[in-house]
């Protein structure tokens, strides 16, 4: 697998923060609250704007309870579950997210899919985890800061669901992190693994969102805000694994064994 | 049967091919939906000829009057649509094609049953069906309420692969139950075996099979809260109703009809459950009148009966009325204003409009 891009090389890292960015936000929210599409629809930009859509479809990995299905809510602009409970089955939740082109200035659309599965549900039935892995464009491995085996069991996670398709995408995130100060998982181990893995690794507080001046309603804009940096580097990763696909960068020097 | 006066009219009729029970019907005036009806008995005429015609082995296909032209179409043998046009320039042809477009609309969820190799198919909003395929109306009694329950009790998913052991039809082999969300709220849902894979179902498959149809697919999207088409003519007295049909087991419910004055939906949904609890235990048989046996018990059965709610009682005043007619029961929520020696009237006319839903 090419060496992962580096941090704001291919896309623009706090472009979604300027007067240009905000405008394009504006058409995934509605009222400041982010807008959910049905699979018949998309985002809609005024009529001269007309930019391309470049859609992915990611796998989310990790072990039971370490927030997979809250990742996703939270991804997505929709309430985080309170009280956490088994996903039954594979669920999968589109998000889009325009991001600018270093290179060529250019806006694209990014559409994700994102594909979860509870971990008994993928033990229990062989065609859960095919379908998962089937044709995916990036694997997103999770692991919580309070649970110290979810983070071991990484390397186990990377090597049974992405073993066999070196080529794909893959990061990782840490969730929980807003209970850093109880952390199981120290920064020393996670200079080790970034050095023995060279995968990008984030980090994402799972409590809900900012509300609305209502009390109830997510704030929309608060809650891209919080996961822009997640949404960004998938958005450089996948982008760059075309590139790089099309023939489109030179590789040469960039090969690590894999 | 002509409209009088300005702009041309159009009914469309569609039947069951071998009972002549209406299914639907639709009418417009000057290019508009339009509430008007024809009466029961014309339906039932223009129905009759055709079918009087086919079983002499003739096929009646159009008529013409002064000013309106009517044409027959069958499809399958199943199916029956009639229409009726009063505009201007309408021609035979035009209408033949017409029919064969909305014959085509209809099958658009059984066509794509079809294509996705099963026979379980429904459209859900806010865990109501909608429209299903046959093969979803068949299923047994406990999945065919569990599943919508499942559905409309999930937080919003794109789409969903769950497996689902079906009490009645597959206790311990599990089968898929797949969800896709086609416009907020609305859920296309199919049951199936191990294929196809939910990656099949993918935005440009959805989009070829349901763009076409997306003007009705928005138009189910205030069925969630109200149960029932938009503009629907309805009594303002009425707060909340249930419609059950005892043969096809399927029940219309609201309490959210007009507007929200009045009790709240809550307190509407606890009435009349307690309501249909009382009728259902102590005055009305739980099958269909037609199936009692016995003429004579049949004449001491009960069709209808009311009750009003007594002072003391949060919502004094409220009536609730329910009326049994052939197949379908139907109990009605209504306001403290409406006449008790009205309320069998109302009920009996109530039932009769929305005997084509249901």
């Amino acid at each position: 697998m090419a060496r992962p891009p580096a941090h704001g090389s291919v896309v623009v890292p706090d472009w979604h923060e300027t007067t240009e960015g905000k405008e394009y936000l504006a058409c995934i929210l509605r009222k400041s609250r982010r807008r959910v599409f049905g699979l018949l629809e998309r985002p809609v930009l005024p009529p001269p704007v007309a930019i391309d859509t470049a859609s992915y479809k990611i796998f989310v990995s990790g072990k039971s309870g370490v927030g997979k299905t809250a990742l996703v809510a939270k991804l997505a602009g929709l309430e985080v579950p309170l009280v956490h409970h088994e996903t039954t089955g594979i669920q999968t939740t589109v998000v889009f997210w325009p991001a600018k082109l270093q290179a060529s200035n250019r806006v694209i659309m990014f559409r994700f899919e994102f594909w979860d599965c509870g971990e008994s549900a993928l033990k229990k039935f062989d065609h859960m985890l095919l379908a998962c892995k089937e044709n995916t464009d990036a694997f997103l491995f999770l692991f919580s800061f309070t649970d110290r085996a979810s983070f071991e069991d990484l390397p186990g996670q990377l090597a049974r669901i992405a073993g066999e398709a070196p080529g794909v995408v893959r990061m990782v995130i840490g969730s929980k992190f807003d209970q850093y100060m109880h952390t199981d998982v120290p920064e020393r181990d996670l200079t080790a693994f970034r050095q023995a893995w060279q995968l990008p690794l984030l980090r994402v507080k799972s409590v809900p969102g900012r509300r609305l001046a209502d009390g109830r309603t997510l704030d929309g804009w608060a809650g891209l805000a919080d996961i822009a940096h997640v949404l960004n580097g998938l958005a450089e990763q996948l982008w760059h694994q075309d590139q790089v696909a099309a023939g489109l960068l030179p590789t040469s020097a960039e090969n690590t064994p894999s | 049967m002509g409209e009088e006066g300005t702009g041309g009219s159009v009914h469309l009729l569609c039947l069951a091919a071998s009972s002549g029970v209406p299914l639907f019907c639709r009418s417009s005036r000057g290019g508009a939906p339009s509430r008007q009806q024809l009466p029961f008995s014309v339906i039932g005429s223009l129905n009759g000829v055709h079918m009087f015609g086919q079983n002499l082995e003739v096929q009646l296909s159009s008529a013409r009057t002064k000013d309106t032209t009517v044409v027959w179409k069958s499809f399958h043998d199943s199916i029956t649509l009639i229409v009726l046009s009063s505009e201007e320039g309408t021609s035979e042809l035009k209408l033949e094609r017409l029919l064969q477009m909305v014959f085509g609309a209809m099958e658009a969820l059984s066509g794509f049953a079809e294509a996705m190799g099963t026979g379980f198919v429904s459209l859900m909003v806010s865990g109501r069906v909608v429209s299903a395929t046959e093969g979803w109306w068949r299923l047994g009694t406990p999945e065919a309420v569990l599943l919508p329950w499942l559905v409309g009790s999930l937080p919003p998913q794109a789409a969903r692969d769950y497996p689902v052991y079906l009490p009645h039809g597959s206790p311990t082999v599990p089968h898929r139950l797949l969800t896709l969300t086609l416009l907020p709220g609305l859920e296309l849902c199919l049951l199936c075996g191990p294929r196809p894979p939910l990656s099949q179902l993918g935005p440009q498959l959805l989009e070829r099979w349901w763009q076409p149809v997306l003007d009705p697919l928005r138009a189910c999207l205030p069925l969630g809260p109200r149960g029932l088409p938009y503009g629907f003519p309805l009594h303002k007295d009425i707060l909340g109703l249930l419609l059950l049909h005892l043969e096809l087991k399927r029940c219309l419910f609201t309490v959210e009809p007009l507007g929200d004055k009045g009790p709240s939906p809550e307190q509407r949904r606890r009435l009349l459950r307690h309501f249909y609890a009382l009728v259902t235990s102590t005055h009305f048989p739980p099958e269909p009148l037609e199936k009692v046996e016995d003429d004579v018990s049949r004449a001491q059965l009960p069709r209808a009966c009311y009750l009003v709610l007594g002072p003391g009682e949060p919502g004094t005043g409220l009536r609730l009325i329910a009326l049994q007619l052939g197949l379908r029961l139907l109990l009605l929520l209504l306001a403290p204003q409406s006449p008790t020696h009205g309320l069998r009237s109302l009920a009996t006319h109530t039932l009769h409009t929305l005997s084509p839903l249901l």
